[in-house]
């Protein structure tokens, strides 16, 4: 009884000090990576609604009254300009890609147009599907109407269509798809 | 035991991944280019020479039946220490990284130095057969990230390498590329080192 006091003790010790030293180190690194979470979060963002200076997150009731039953959407922001007018929204949505779940942001201006999109976080193949990424990719979405469903084609020429990755048919496909349940959501709710 | 000879046992005699073969789901998994192994590489050098450290220190404290669970409780704290600095200040090289971070805490190079170096050797051994063991860990990252990104992408820390005309080898981007490369790898190492232990007996 007395040896399992002793080895219990002192196992208790090393964890109690290694607690209190991660403890310590929480404290020196929490504020920083709160302070990078929300840089790369802001960052996102204005990268997709360049004219946007301030963004204003919809609460859940509202978020529910604009996406419905479509889980896909995870959070939409409203873009303001500086003098206070909303300039457009910010999308962050879900889809299903070929390695898994991926995370997209994508900006629709009050004009009817698509003025981003962003990868946000992905399991796609190097080399392949991650070269959604890339900005010959990403790029190819601007200033797309809204009004039209987009489809991705090798050589984009007409209004509609935008860059399809090559090899990367199902990461494709998931991004125009992502895209276009956005598009969806701002022309049934959002427009005027 | 002399410093330099513990070093070079885990640089290279006993290098943990081309020679012991421990710790090589880590090594295949985030080998795609050359920078995330070197990060992965020096994230598991620095786990290996604090666990090491402390560790060596406490050998005489740590009752041999609860030694295990001690072992593990260290190298999960340093292994947490290097999780949350690399989230403050390194951050695309953590989402790069992922989920192989936070799993250094069951990479067996850890324990196995812990358990067979560690517990009985002195401080300063016990730091530098860590530093050994991190570096030869870091070197195979390194050589197999760097062929699998000059020969997958075309790349070396992600510049172009050959210009457009390049078709990069796409396989060995994927896990196949990963476990043939690997093979090679480990076949010339070993029969390198067996020619040279045959010359010198």
């Amino acid at each position: 009884m007395n040896e399992i006091l002793k080895l219990g003790l002192i196992l208790f010790i090393i964890t109690a000090v290694s607690a209190s030293v991660l403890a310590v180190s929480n404290n020196i690194t929490e504020p920083r990576i709160a302070e990078a979470d929300r840089k790369a979060n802001d960052l996102a963002k204005q990268e997709v609604l360049e004219t946007a200076e301030e963004f204003d997150i919809l609460d859940e009731g509202k978020l529910k009254e604009v996406a419905g039953s479509n889980s896909n959407i995870i959070e939409i922001n409203e873009g303001y300009s500086k003098e206070g007018e909303i300039v457009g929204y910010t999308f962050k949505t879900k889809v299903k890609g070929y390695g898994g779940e991926m995370e997209l942001i994508i900006g629709i201006s009050t004009e009817g147009e698509v003025t981003g999109i962003n990868i946000l976080n992905h399991g796609e193949t190097p080399g392949l599907g991650a070269n959604a990424t890339e900005s010959y990719f990403t790029d190819s979405f601007k200033n797309k109407l809204v009004d039209n469903e987009l489809v991705a084609v090798k050589d984009p020429s007409e209004d509609n269509e935008v860059q399809a990755l090559t090899s990367a048919t199902i990461t494709t496909t998931a991004v125009v798809d992502g895209v276009n349940i956005v598009r969806e959501i701002y022309n049934s709710k959002l427009a005027n | 035991m002399k410093l330099s000879k513990v070093f070079y046992n885990g640089l290279i005699k006993d290098n943990p991944i081309f020679v012991q073969l421990i710790g090589m789901c880590s090594v295949l998994a985030v080998t795609t280019s050359v920078e995330n192994g070197l990060g992965m590489g020096l994230a598991v050098t620095g786990v290996l020479i604090g666990s090491n450290l402390v560790i060596s220190l406490l050998r005489k404290v740590i009752p041999d039946k609860i030694r295990i669970p001690a072992f593990v409780v260290i190298i999960a704290t340093f292994v947490t220490i290097v999780e949350m600095f690399m989230k403050a200040y390194t951050q695309e090289l953590y989402n790069n990284l992922g989920i192989f971070i936070p799993l250094i805490v069951v990479n067996c190079i850890i324990l196995a130095r812990a358990e067979a170096f560690a517990s009985k050797n002195n401080v300063l051994a016990s730091v530098v057969d860590g530093l050994g063991m991190g570096l030869g860990y870091t070197l195979a990252l390194l050589i197999l990230g760097g062929l699998r990104e000059i020969l997958g992408a075309g790349s070396i820390f992600g510049k172009e390498l050959f210009g457009p005309a390049f078709e990069p080898a796409l396989i060995f981007i994927m896990p196949p590329g990963a476990f043939i490369l690997l093979g090679i790898l480990i076949a010339v190492f070993n029969s390198v080192r067996k020619k040279k232990a045959t010359t010198e007996s």
